[in-house]
């Protein structure tokens, strides 16, 4: 398949990045490692005039181990996040699920936490070539105004199948964004719109920076459900944090499901069944996971595989073998 | 049998050193002078009149060389068989399925043709569409072909008699549905050809094929050329698995393309373009009735079939077929009746596949030890009841001499330790066995022969030449095995011509199983024949009579005084000193009923063998999420004869992932209004490195009398025994007898969760 | 569109190249070097049979730009073996029967190579990790695990180890 046309820019440093957005805006995008943006020109999904290459930033590549938190640079290679040993100690949900991004192959180059985080929603009936596309009517997500995963849907349903940013928005990280005059940030919790067209809440002249995950007393984990062990996006994901005080009760709770909606789903509700609760309390976990289930199942659509029913039987699964797993 | 020194070794492949070099050129590895790049315009609708097609923008498209629609076609209509004629390569009328050829194009580069894609206007009249066979047949609107009443493509009925005063004798009855969706090939190789017409106007066309002859008629009837001015050129293949067997729209289109414009032209697949523009596995719905006596064994059979064929006849015939037949050769019936039935639908077209009828045949297992499970009888023994006996008739009255379904039995259920473990595995661990049997070749009237000719060159080494074709799986150095043994030369002094419809006879094509058993029969004839003439000259000069002779490692020797020798090399140049060239010709023509007729005469000798396979599984099935991890796997094949062990296994490890791993676990394809939802490698869920399970593989040899050293066909039975035994083990391990295949996590779920519900209820 | 001028180090020699911006690795490897041994067969990174090592590490050449290849060392399959001289990767594929249609094999052995420059004795869940982006139809992979294991080490047990004296 071919790539369709585009100017390749090349900065040197962050500031050059900055500029070559603020000038170009909508008619650019980020290539980090490829394997979502590139896939996406292919099948005529998306064809910028100018492509930035974030090639020359080493500086975006670092682990960071500080005293309250971890400092992830957003092209960093996801093969040195499981590698990393402040990430496995301090971030445990965020090592899980980086494992499983991929195959071990596009780990270490193409795969960077940056482009995971920011890889754009999926659907079966728009992930899609051109030809596939054509002879129907346009969907939301391509220009259209029809939902072919939910009928009279009035707006896009794709579904946010990002392992890195399940898993970092259960850890409670925060990103740093980058424009040419403004540095911002912001809790990842809070980085998304409600639109699956456009799913992150960034402008066209920003640029993801920096992952800051802090550090908490509490343990975390990450599961998910996919086809086969490698490669596969997954089709429901969770991922939990539990802090406990001395006598072992949970003293905060977060419990993140992803591939169901439009962004991961933070469940306070579900989370509020665990707070106070016993950190071996079995039974709340299968309440807390049984809550994550039904407030999980009112987002989600059948356009990811598998089928709905299932998927949202296993967002109660997975809650409770991350819980599980603490 | 050691009498070999060459075949029955695990001799390395002959092609391998090129492709780990990756220096093998395949279809679209090609570069000619001057070549242009070719792309196809598909229909965007499943059931679509074509109104006007206007291709005037396209052609004023600078680097655009041609535009070609089915007004520059004769029309004509194409198919396997006389009463199939059904497909043109462009449609002109109307288009039946979302992929349909519409027009295609030339142009300097690939940027540029698909520019010129987007220029052609197609006008079309929608029309309503049907998407799968129970609505298609009972369908009143516009037919898919208008000679087709209800949509049905293609009746196969086989009636053996007494079926019904068998069922009223029979001691237990069942009668259970089965389904399963289609499936894909998904060759690692997207499907590419090139075409150019030579100095001579001959076409010459490179793509991958399951037999050059089988490419090179419909393109000389489409052009009007003598056969000998078509020539399929011999080029490594990227796997077929039974979907490479037939002509593709895209060969004419590209010699089109490359007549218009005195060019050679290009076109390659994307991998959606080889997903739904080449072949699919066929959907099928399954009823099986069997009736047996107190024992277990079948007294009568009635099944009916209902398979999804898409939009075009394609080996409609056979592919209605061969689900049956498999079964007959399996096991062994008193009475049988058989309805099965092609629709048209306006989806991809159908063809056969490796595993041809996942749904048919696991669905006869799981019936099977259903009823065992009934009359207290464990899943071997009903087996072993049922089992085809060598010497025996099948049902339509093939006899079939060869036969070690038994030993393949026995075999694995001692190295798998069945019998141990079925009904002792803790909860949810499972162990399930499946056996079935392929038959070896169809009866291929004009086709279905093979011959070759050897001719040896003045430094004692010989060129072979064959029309089997390589698909992937071997067959080059099964050929080159075969010539060296014969010949008594090493593999290395062997050249094969191959696969190339100008140098080489017809050959019935890779597609039946019949690569070894016909062709190879062919090369070892020509060999022999061969290796007479080295003899009468070798036996002159050792002073001895020729049938006291061997050949072995390039030496001619007496063989009860072997220093008595002379090599080969010198045997020829004698033979030349004394205006004497040594070559020969042989071929073999298996002598199958002529008579017999997919649809009109369906009884009579099919081919000369069968294969039989036994695949045991055991597996552990995750309650809570319905995932299934695979913990061994054991696959007993009666291949007659192993040519060469290391090939065999790896036919048999490669149907493991495609019948079991993959068709029983992952492998189907989802559909949005005729679209295919799951065309690329990304959604369509190949089995990956990290999740195949162990595999223990066991020859059994019956040596077959008719085929070459004794061989059959190898690996397509484990292929078809592999997805029995997957399912069998599943079904095993939850207590529940699954009925739509594969068994996704979701359906295997649901099953655990129903059969809890019915425990608590009881 | 205008095509620019790089330089790519492929298999240690510097190749000047003209290319478009759109040009992917691949691409250019096939079509203006007749390096054909990588091969297109899904065009979305998820087969790995265009994988080929950029500074030692597998790498998907269908989703790497030709422009974002230079500055590193390239290696194809064609640069595996020494001239004429298989790498004991490559023999050990030969000897094991892990080759059956072909397709696949060189990205297999780009992957695998890559491994065992790593790993000297990788079991046989590190090979099939290493291995999982990159899908074989024909083999069920047992053949090409097998070969990666014994490649260079033979097993005595192997009856496909060449024991050369």
């Amino acid at each position: 398949m071919r790539l369709p046309g585009f100017e390749y820019l090349n900065p040197q440093n962050l500031d050059q990045t900055l500029d070559m957005l603020a000038e170009h805006k909508d008619e650019a995008k980020i290539l980090a490692g490829g394997t979502d943006l590139l896939v996406r020109m292919k099948k005529g999904l998306l064809a910028p005039k100018y492509i930035i290459s974030l090639k020359a930033l080493d500086s975006l590549s670092y682990i960071k181990d500080e005293s309250d938190c971890i400092k992830i640079g957003t092209r960093t290679p996801i093969a040195d996040i499981i590698a990393s040993k402040p990430v496995q100690k301090h971030a445990r949900a965020l090592f899980q699920a980086c494992e499983k991004i991929g195959a071990v192959s596009i780990q270490h180059y193409k795969g960077t936490i940056g482009g995971n985080i920011l890889q754009n929603n999926r659907c079966h009936h728009y992930n899609q070539s051109d030809f596939y596309r054509s002879g129907r009517q346009a969907c939301h997500k391509d220009g259209g105004k029809i939902c072919y995963a939910r009928e009279e849907a009035d707006r896009c349903n794709s579904t946010c199948q990002s392992d890195g940013a399940t898993a970092l928005m259960a850890l409670g990280a925060g990103l740093t964004l980058a424009g040419k005059d403004n540095k911002r940030e912001v809790e990842l919790a809070n980085f998304y719109t409600t639109d699956g067209i456009m799913p992150f809440a960034m402008e066209s002249q920003e640029l993801l920076t920096e992952i800051s995950i802090p550090k908490t007393n509490g343990e975390s984990a990450y599961k998910r459900l996919a086809y086969r062990s490698a490669i596969d996006y997954p089709i429901v994901c969770a991922g939990v944090l539990l802090e406990s005080d001395n006598s072992d009760k949970i003293v905060r709770a977060r419990i993140v499901v992803g591939a169901m909606g439009r962004a991961p789903l933070l469940l306070a509700n579900a989370a509020s069944k665990l707070k106070g609760k016993d950190m071996n309390d079995q039974a709340t976990f299968k309440d807390a996971a049984t809550a994550a289930m039904s407030s999980a199942a009112a987002f989600a659509v059948h356009n990811v595989g598998s089928t709905l029913e299932y998927r949202c039987a296993m967002v109660e699964e997975m809650v409770l073998q991350a819980l599980k797993e603490i | 049998m050691s009498d070999y020194n060459i075949i029955g070794k695990r001799m390395p492949r002959v092609d391998s050193r090129a492709k780990v070099m990756g220096k093998v050129r395949y279809s679209a590895d090609i570069k000619l002078h001057g070549m242009l790049v070719g792309k196809i315009k598909r229909s965007p609708y499943a059931h679509a009149r074509i109104l006007s097609i206007d291709t005037s923008k396209a052609e004023n498209l600078p680097g655009v060389k041609a535009v070609v629609t089915g007004k520059d076609t004769e029309g004509v209509k194409w198919g396997v068989f006389g009463y199939t004629r059904d497909q043109q390569f462009i449609q002109t009328d109307k288009a039946r399925y979302i992929g349909d050829e519409v027009a295609g194009v030339a142009a300097v580069d690939e940027d540029t043709a698909l520019k010129a894609l987007d220029l052609i206007q197609v006008e079309y009249e929608q029309l309503p569409a049907v998407f799968e066979p129970m609505d298609a047949m009972a369908s009143d609107s516009e037919l898919i072909h208008e000679d087709f009443p209800n949509n049905i493509n293609i009746h196969v009925n086989i009636d053996t008699g007494e079926v019904d005063e068998n069922f009223k004798k029979a001691h237990y009855i069942r009668e259970d549905t089965f389904t399963a969706p289609e499936e894909s090939y998904f060759q690692a190789e997207p499907y590419a050809v090139v075409a150019r017409f030579d100095e001579d106007e001959c076409l010459e066309v490179w793509c991958p094929n399951g037999g050059p002859h089988m490419k090179s008629k419909p393109l000389s009837n489409s052009f009007k050329l003598p056969l000998h001015k078509v020539k399929i050129k011999k080029i490594a293949i990227g796997g077929a698995f039974g979907g490479r067997s037939e002509i593709c729209p895209a060969d004419y289109i590209c010699a089109l393309l490359a007549k218009k414009t005195s060019a050679p032209v290009k076109i390659i697949f994307t991998r959606e373009e080889n997903t739904i523009a080449t072949r699919q596995g066929h959907a099928m719905i399954t009823t099986h009735k069997t009736g047996v006596d107190k024992e277990g064994r079948v007294l009568a059979r009635d099944t009916t079939c209902y398979m999804d064929g898409g939009a075009y006849s394609s080996t409609g015939p056979i592919a209605t077929t061969v689900p049956f037949l498999s079964m007959e050769q399996a096991y062994r019936m008193e009475s049988v009746r058989y309805n099965g039935y092609r629709v048209y639908t306006n989806k991809p077209i159908r063809g056969m596949i490796r595993v041809h009828g996942r749904g048919f045949a696991c669905g006869l297992d799981t019936q099977l030890d259903m009823i065992a499970e009934h009359l207290g009888i464990d899943p071997v023994e009903m087996r072993l009841r049922n089992s085809r006996q060598p010497g025996e008739y099948t049902n339509t009255k093939s006899l079939v001499s060869s036969c070690a379904m038994d030993e393949t039995i026995h075999k694995a259920v001692e190295k798998s330790g069945f019998k141990e473990k079925w009904g002792k595995l803790p909860p949810f661990h499972g162990i399930g066995i499946g056996t079935n049997s392929v038959q070896t070749g169809f009866p291929m009237g004009i086709r279905g022969g093979s011959q070759s000719f050897i001719k040896f060159n003045e430094d004692g080494e010989a060129t072979v030449m064959t029309g089997v074709v390589d698909n992937g799986q071997g067959n080059d150095n099964m050929v080159v095995q075969i010539a060296a043994q014969e010949l008594g030369l090493l593999p290395e002094d062997i050249h094969l011509v191959s696969a190339d419809t100008e140098t080489t006879s017809s050959d019935p094509g890779s597609y039946s199983q019949v690569s070894t058993f016909v062709g190879g029969q062919a090369v070892k004839n020509a060999a022999s024949n061969c290796k007479k003439k080295l003899f009468d000259v070798a036996a002159k000069v050792l002073k001895v009579e020729p049938d006291t002779l061997k050949a072995e490692n390039r030496l001619i020797f007496v063989k009860d005084d072997p220093e008595k020798s002379i090599p080969i090399k010198k045997v020829v140049r004698i033979s030349l000193l004394n205006f004497n060239s040594v070559n020969a010709e042989g071929g073999y023509w298996p002598k199958v009923d002529m008579k017999r007729e997919w649809v009109s005469n369906p009884y009579g000798q099919m081919c000369e063998a069968f294969s039989f396979g036994t695949t045991i599984v055991e597996v552990k099935v995750d309650p809570d999420t319905g995932e299934v991890e695979v913990l061994e796997v054991t696959a007993s094949q009666d291949v007659g004869k192993a040519l060469n062990p290391l090939v065999l296994e790896g036919q048999f490890e490669g149907s493991i992932a495609m019948g079991g791993q993959g068709g029983m676990l992952t492998e189907y394809h989802e559909w949005h209004e005729g679209r295919c939802v799951n065309p690329t490698m990304l959604d369509y869920k190949l089995p990956l490195a990290c999740d195949m399970p162990k595999i223990n593989n066991i020859i059994v040899e019956s040596i077959e009398p008719k085929g070459p050293y004794g061989a059959k066909e190898a690996g397509m039975s484990i292929a078809m025994s592999a997805a029995q035994g997957y399912s069998a083990a599943v079904s095993n391990a939850i207590g529940v007898h699954m009925d739509s295949f594969p068994l996704t996590p979701d359906k295997i779920l649901t099953a655990i969760k129903n059969k809890k519900q019915q425990d608590t209820a009881k | 569109m205008e095509k620019l001028q790089i330089t790519l180090n492929i298999n240690g020699k510097d190749q000047a190249l003209l290319v478009q911006p759109n040009d992917t690795l691949l691409e250019v490897l096939r079509d203006e070097l007749d390096l054909t041994g990588s091969k297109e067969s899904c065009s979305e990174g998820i087969c790995g049979s265009c994988t080929i090592q950029m500074d030692g590490k597998p790498v998907r050449s269908c989703l790497t730009l030709a422009m974002e290849a230079q500055g590193t060392k390239i290696k194809t399959v064609e640069g595996l073996a020494n001239g004429d001289e298989l790498s004991n990767l490559q023999q050990s594929f030969i000897d094991h029967g892990a080759v059956q249609c072909g397709i696949c094999t060189p990205g297999m052995l780009m992957s695998a190579d890559a491994l065992l420059s790593e790993t000297l004795n990788p079991d046989d869940t590190t090979i099939r990790q290493a291995l999982s982006g990159n899908i074989c139809r024909c083999t069920g992979y047992s053949k090409i695990v097998e070969a990666v294991a014994h490649a260079g080490k033979p097993e005595k047990s192997c009856p496909d180890c060449q024991t050369k004296e």
